[in-house]
């Protein structure tokens, strides 16, 4: 039986480019850039670090726009996009604040402290968690998206907080990239940027992943129901 | 525990992390796909 919308499946090719991805920037991280003069080997904990922080931030925000788009045109891609991005947000955020923690712990002695930065991404963690949390509770069919979408909007609000809070606030936490330039050395940037590439395709492939299950999921509610499916 | 163990700890944890969300998603997909088959062979819904 074809696929209503027979679009092209993106997935193989994506799945191939991130993998070939993230083998070159396990290169830049473990050859190609230096071992930090202070810190040490440890510090190479930074690189997947900040780039699964950077794509949780853009997950969640992908979550926002989705849930307006939502709001606005009552889509069901919309809603399934929100669930998607929300999900691969949290993975993300949840392995940002364990390397966090452990390169914390080589760094500063301790698992955490509650410093502005890592108080305000675990409180985006637990806000999305619980999105999730609400969008498997069942609340209908037509109710159910509503909801979450209206969370979906308001969740955000902590997500800035997140960004701007090592600037805003006093925090231990480094600033990475700061009016001045930052402080990385040309090879460090170089393997910052091919993480941030690659755990972007990396997303990109989770992303769609979530997706056609989420499609499939409403197929087989809606052939168990009888009813069109969304 | 010295620099090495936590960045192999670190490391881990992320390939432990994405990898364990991987198969999660396919064993759903997979479970999902045999129902599907279930649904559509008994014609439920039409």
């Amino acid at each position: 039986m074809a696929d209503a919308t027979d679009k092209p499946n993106l997935l193989p090719a994506l799945a191939i480019a991130a993998g070939l991805a993230l083998a070159a920037a396990q290169w830049f991280v473990w050859v190609y850039a230096p071992i930090e003069a202070t810190m040490g080997l440890v510090q190479k904990i930074f690189y997947p670090h900040i780039a699964m922080a950077w794509w949780c931030l853009i997950s969640f925000f992908v979550v926002f726009v989705a849930s307006v788009a939502y709001l606005l045109r009552r889509s069901p891609g919309a809603d399934r996009l929100a669930g998607a991005a929300a999900e691969v947000g949290v993975l993300f955020a949840g392995l940002t604040l364990i390397l966090g923690s452990t390169w914390g712990k080589a760094a500063w002695g301790v698992w955490w402290t509650w410093d502005p930065r890592l108080t305000t991404t675990l409180v985006m963690w637990f806000v999305y968690c619980g999105y999730l949390v609400l969008r498997a509770s069942g609340l209908g069919r037509e109710r159910g998206p509503m909801v979450c979408a209206v969370v979906g909007v308001v969740a955000f609000l902590d997500v800035p907080l997140v960004f701007l809070s090592a600037r805003m606030w006093r925090s231990i936490h480094p600033a990475v990239f700061k009016r001045e330039g930052g402080g990385l050395e040309p090879e460090m940037l170089a393997a910052m940027f091919a993480c941030l590439i690659a755990f972007g395709l990396l997303w990109l492939v989770l992303v769609g992943l979530r997706l056609r299950l989420s499609r499939a999921e409403d197929r087989a509610s809606a052939l168990a129901s009888g009813r069109a499916p969304r | 525990m010295n620099a090495s163990t936590y960045l192999m700890a670190a490391n881990a944890a992320v390939w432990i992390g994405v990898a364990g969300y991987v198969a999660w998603l396919a064993t759903r997909q997979r479970r999902l796909e045999r129902r599907l088959k279930q649904l559509e062979i008994t014609g439920v819904g039409r």
